[in-house]
């Protein structure tokens, strides 16, 4: 069966620890072509807020790898997006994050799916959640 | 910094080509191929290969933390990706960014940002949250 509203409250194994490192720190940054900003540089550096999204798609993985949802990442669009933070994520950071699916409404092939992304350190301090909206539409059979 | 309701508190332009889609999804871990590969765009019904919302959710963000000089004030952050942001596969696809407070209480500010594509919009419902004590 795929998604379904029988799904809700499916969460996932949380991540191996994640080390947030000011060469991955710098290279975000620069992706978002803010490099020149000098709180995202160095070995006391702090994550460009978004950052947490890093973590947060390397849960994606368990999503779409589940079997039973029948997800295809390439047929998935970012509806919307919150992030909600206890405190930025800074380089030296060991963190780990969980998903948990909170809501699946489903519209004829497409399915609007509210996931919900915790992420701690490994000492259980919470930095941030980052909630999303995936629409996801099934490919119909010729 | 004023943080009167009404202050518009910066702009930021950037132009995104195919190339830092790809330096986005290095960096971000997100390779959906809808940001990089034109049939997989097309496969769901796309006008061409678009923008990770992340990306223009995370330059909007540039207006704020421009602003405030300091990313950790920043308490929360919410977008709706409205429209795609079309990038064509030469050249590029200028998105400006506007920040405006729309409230201040308890030494919190909340801004909205306009984002605006060829004079779409391609972000809804923006609101930031910055502490500004």
């Amino acid at each position: 069966m795929p998604i379904s509203e029988a799904h809700v409250g499916r969460s996932y194994p949380a991540t191996a620890p994640y080390e947030v490192t000011a060469v991955k720190v710098a290279e975000f940054a620069a992706a978002l072509k803010d490099a020149d900003n000098p709180a995202y540089a160095g070995d006391c550096a702090v994550a460009p807020p978004t950052f947490a999204v890093v973590l947060a798609a390397a849960t994606w993985d368990s999503l779409f790898g589940d079997p039973e949802l029948e997800l295809s990442l390439s047929r998935t669009v970012h509806a919307d997006q919150r992030f909600t933070w206890t405190r930025q994520l800074r380089v030296g950071d060991l963190v780990e994050a969980q998903l948990v699916i909170d809501k699946v409404r489903l519209r004829g092939p497409a399915a609007f799916i509210t996931i919900s992304v915790q992420l701690a350190t490994t000492a259980g301090e919470p930095l941030c959640v980052a909630t999303s909206t995936l629409v996801h539409t099934a490919e119909v059979a010729a | 910094m004023n943080v009167e309701v009404g202050t518009t508190i910066g702009s930021v332009s950037a132009a995104f080509s195919r190339t830092d889609l790809v330096r986005y999804a290095g960096a971000s871990g997100d390779f959906n191929p809808i940001h990089y590969n034109d049939a997989a765009a097309a496969a769901l019904g796309l006008p061409g290969v678009i923008a990770h919302g992340m990306l223009t959710m995370g330059t909007a963000l540039r207006v704020v933390t421009d602003w405030c000089g300091d990313p950790t004030r920043v308490l929360s952050y919410y977008v709706r990706f409205t429209k795609p942001v079309v990038v064509p596969a030469t050249g590029t696809v200028e998105v400006t960014f506007t920040g405006t407070v729309t409230g201040v209480s308890d030494a919190v500010a909340t801004v909205t940002i306009e984002a605006l594509c060829e004079e779409t919009k391609v972000l809804g419902s923006v609101s930031v949250e910055v502490r500004v004590d």
